[in-house]
């Protein structure tokens, strides 16, 4: 059995592709073109068509245009007026995008994406206005990504919103944008940005390459575009990092990351990330280092924790009471002492409600999601306790590793997190410890063994960077970290040139 | 293809090990927390052995089993056969001897538990005075948990430094080396209490003498370093300072607090063999009658002189009595044989030697304050 990657990750120099220069023209006739566009876009019910006597023609769909704009600026100014050109069409519409095609596949692209046309009898071209409308949300803090200091806005699902947000943050000329469509049939548009002078060219390219080399039906989400790009899709951590913080995001531009903004999607990549990077918070760059650095100490800790404290209570009671301190030991014997389960049996059932009450609380509708927190947590855990169904000590431990798991502040990532406990805790429970450790070095070489837009995942550890190490799992103070991370191996190294910390005493 | 089936495959029998592994789960096996050794009336050996078992009851209750045997394991099928759960030892903290046992040899069951690799090289060897088995038999009135109670008593004891350390490591680390022999704690039974009541001296695997358990303290100082607690002596009159006593009194008991000890061994005649024992103490006063004048510096050094010399006396009694019966609890013999080439010594040869063995003690005790509370 051999597994296919969905697409060709080789880089093949870009094909430019040749311009349609034999697509069906406009015809000049008024009722042949209405006939044309109606049979393009399979006549819609919200296809509108009005007559300007004496020849002129409005097509448009309706709820993508803006009422009051075609109102004003076009349906007024064509009103009584006679022997017009397209060209003098043009000229006396009071709006800042107007263009006159002939080709009838571009006339076509843009109704659908809330133009006007403006057809005049016996020209073979039409005139077309964008006066495109979307209906989005107003911004709203970021809900998955939370955090107490920093900004509060997050991005939504307007592409132009977001990319208004970033150029707000970077006010820069450096700032490139480059507009992709992804989709045969949703026509999705994906925005490419990164510094120029700071992000790597090769790894530019490489993404580019990728983008317009993939073939998909439909776009809906970028986390469906991050995992069809990323360099492994089969492996279970995300190599790319999805945010929904401008903030964030802008922060890795500037370290010479690139990023992808997808029309519809509120989440943005940001690529290349490497491993240590999914278990930093924005705000951690927000707090004095030292409260940052206790801050990422711990959630290390608490990965660590997630991972490992449950098949450890596993492996030590099946196999290695011979671990166990002597003052654990009759507690964890005496509660352990009614539970007619073997070890792995019960800690795999209580992770399985963990999970259940988490999956449930997630998909139910928030004012109900309350109420599974209490019937999980106070009826479900002291009922198994007393039911004899598992131990009480086992119950600590999990909630504490469901716990430790919710500090990643990559959604993505603190599933991947509590994802590979199950397998460990099954390890642990057939081989004890030589399980757990053969389940952390096959971890652990399945890491090293990834790379995020081909820079080595596990940097800075390995390969080792001690410069970049100051800001991995601790975060020292701001002019220690004056250089770009080489992860992103990045035009221009220093961010700027680190003064003295303290100003030297007189 | 074919190379992911060999992993597929590869994995899956692997898999299939897990049924060869053997479980320990811990509700379901007996713990013995102590184990002790004695000589047995009809077979060779007899054990008293310790187990706690875990109830559905929510209770855990001391199961203690003496069993008769010639081999060890042969006497863990007979407890088995008297326990609903599996014995293991791997919680094992206290291994004790039986006196008419330790006087036999104990090369055996040091080697018996040292080669068990579930047995832990820090759990503690100690030597019943007498017999073992009545000593954990017995029903005391305060001690829920004789296994833990045992185990606590002399882990507070050493880590306070009022007791030499007896682990498995360290005692089999001392049996095989040439030129060192093994000391143990002794303890007994005094109505409702175990207590510690000296040392014992062995030569090669046999014990051959006690000392009281006063004089660990001294054993330790020549052992190693000293690192914490206190001690107590008497100051005989006549080894008094003229001046430092207020009125007259044939005996001072005095407590210090030992902070620092330096040890220095020095051979100085390889032929004897005669070695320096040079020992640096540094120490507070804790406790001391009101009679005696420590407000003058020169009465403190005159003071000090004297612990000194009451110290190197003891020491050497220590010694003495080491010496006379064969047992070289302190290690001269390594230092020997360190410092002299080609010596090829044996035990054997070392424990002639060690009879006619000169020590020559010097100590330095300082008094760095005195009047010191707790």
């Amino acid at each position: 059995m051999k597994f296919k990657l969905p697409f060709n990750k080789k880089q093949t120099p870009i094909i430019v592709e040749e311009s349609i220069v034999d697509g069906k023209m406009i015809t000049p006739s008024k009722d042949g073109f209405i006939q044309q566009i109606k049979d393009a876009t399979n006549n819609p019910f919200d296809l509108i068509i009005k007559s300007i006597p004496p020849n002129i023609t409005i097509i448009y769909i309706d709820n993508l245009v803006k009422d009051q704009t075609l109102n004003e600026h076009i349906i007024s100014n064509l009103q009584n007026k006679h022997n017009e050109t397209p060209e003098t069409i043009k000229g006396a519409l009071s709006i800042p995008e107007v263009d006159i095609y002939g080709q009838l596949e571009k006339t076509i692209e843009s109704i659908i994406h809330g133009s006007v046309l403006i057809h005049l009898d016996g020209y073979p071209q039409a005139v077309i206005a964008n006066i495109t409308t979307r209906e989005s949300r107003s911004l709203a803090a970021p809900e998955n990504e939370s955090q107490v200091i920093g900004a509060q806005v997050g991005f939504n699902e307007s592409l132009s919103t977001n990319i208004s947000l970033i150029r707000r943050y970077i006010a820069s000329s450096d700032l490139c944008n480059e507009k992709f469509t992804i989709g045969k049939r949703t026509n999705t548009s994906v925005a490419l940005l990164y510094m120029n002078g700071i992000a790597n060219d090769q790894m530019i390219n490489s993404l580019r390459q990728r983008i317009t080399s993939l073939e998909l039906d439909a776009l809906i989400d970028s986390a469906v575009l991050s995992e069809m790009i990323d360099d492994n899709s089969l492996s279970v951590f995300p190599q790319m990092l999805l945010t929904e913080r401008p903030d964030r995001f802008c922060d890795g531009l500037l370290n010479g990351k690139i990023g992808l903004i997808v029309d519809g999607s509120s989440m943005a990549i940001i690529c290349p990330q490497s491993f240590v990077e999914f278990f930093q918070s924005q705000e951690d760059q927000n707090l004095r280092w030292h409260i940052a650095t206790f801050a990422r100490l711990l959630r290390f800790t608490a990965i660590l924790l997630s991972v490992f404290l449950t098949p450890i209570y596993v492996g030590a009671l099946t196999f290695h009471y011979e671990v166990i301190p002597q003052a654990f030991l009759v507690p964890l014997s005496e509660s352990r002492a009614l539970v007619p389960f073997p070890p792995v049996f019960e800690a795999l059932l209580l992770e399985f409600i963990i999970e259940l009450l988490r999956e449930a609380g997630a998909r139910l509708p928030t004012k109900i999601g309350q109420t599974i927190g209490i019937v999980g947590g106070i009826v479900i855990g002291t009922a198994a306790v007393q039911a004899g169904i598992t131990s009480n000590i086992l119950l600590i431990f999990v909630a504490l590793s469901a716990l430790a798991s919710f500090t990643t502040p990559s959604y993505m990532m603190g599933n991947v997190i509590r994802l590979i406990r199950f397998p460990i805790i099954i390890l642990a429970g057939f081989w004890g410890f030589y399980g757990i450790m053969l389940a952390f070095c096959f971890i652990l070489i399945h890491l090293l063994r990834q790379s995020s837009m081909g820079a080595p995942y596990l940097s800075p550890f390995y390969p080792p960077r001690l410069k970049d190490m100051r800001n991995s799992i601790i975060r020292m103070p701001i002019p220690f970290t004056a250089k770009r991370p080489a992860l992103t191996r990045p035009t221009n190294e220093e961010k700027f040139d680190p003064k003295p910390i303290k100003p030297e005493k007189s | 293809m074919k190379k992911y089936n060999f992993y597929l495959m590869l994995l899956f029998l692997s898999s299939l090990l897990s049924g060869c592994v053997e479980t320990n789960i811990l509700d379901k096996i007996g713990l013995t927390t102590i184990v002790g050794y004695d000589l047995g009336t009809e077979e060779k050996m007899e054990i008293t052995a310790v187990i706690r078992e875990v109830n559905p009851e929510f209770q855990s209750n001391v199961e203690i089993i003496t069993t008769e045997n010639d081999t060890s394991k042969g006497n863990r099928m007979k407890a088995n056969r008297q326990l609903s759960k599996k014995i293991t030892v791997g919680q094992m903290r206290v291994i004790l001897f039986g006196e008419k046992l330790a006087k036999e040899n104990l090369h055996y069951y040091i080697d018996l538990n040292l080669e068990n690799a579930n047995v832990s090289n820090g759990l503690y060897m100690a030597v019943v005075e007498d017999e073992t088995a009545p000593l954990l038999n017995y029903e005391y009135k305060n001690i829920d948990d004789i296994g833990q109670h045992i185990f606590r008593l002399l882990e507070q004891n050493i880590s306070q430094e009022y007791m030499i350390s007896p682990t498995l490591h360290e005692t089999a680390h001392d049996f095989y080396s040439i030129g060192r022999d093994i000391a143990m704690p002794i303890i007994k039974r005094n109505e409702e209490h175990i207590e510690m009541s000296g040392i014992a001296l062995f030569k090669g695997g046999t014990m051959v003498s006690s000392l009281p358990v006063k004089d660990s303290f001294y054993v330790k100082l020549v052992r190693d370093s000293f690192n914490s607690g206190f001690f107590e002596t008497n100051l005989k009159e006549e080894e008094m300072p003229p001046g430092l006593l207020k009125k007259p009194s044939s005996e001072i008991p005095i407590v210090f607090d030992a902070i620092r000890s330096k040890r220095e061994l020095k051979l100085i005649d390889a032929s004897t063999p005669e070695f320096d024992l040079n020992l640096k103490l540094k120490a507070r006063v804790l406790e001391i009658y009101p009679d005696v004048n420590l407000g003058d510096p020169e009465l403190v050094k005159k003071l000090e002189k004297t612990i000194s010399k009451n110290l190197a006396n003891e020491i050497s009694r220590v010694i003495a009595h080491a010496q006379e019966v064969e047992s070289d609890i302190f290690g001269f013999g390594e230092k020997y044989r360190s410092k002299v080439r080609n010596s090829e010594l044996t035990k054997e040869k070392w424990h002639e030697m060690y009879k006619n063995m000169k020590v020559n003690v010097n100590i330095d005790f300082i008094i760095l304050r005195n009047g010191v509370f707790e």
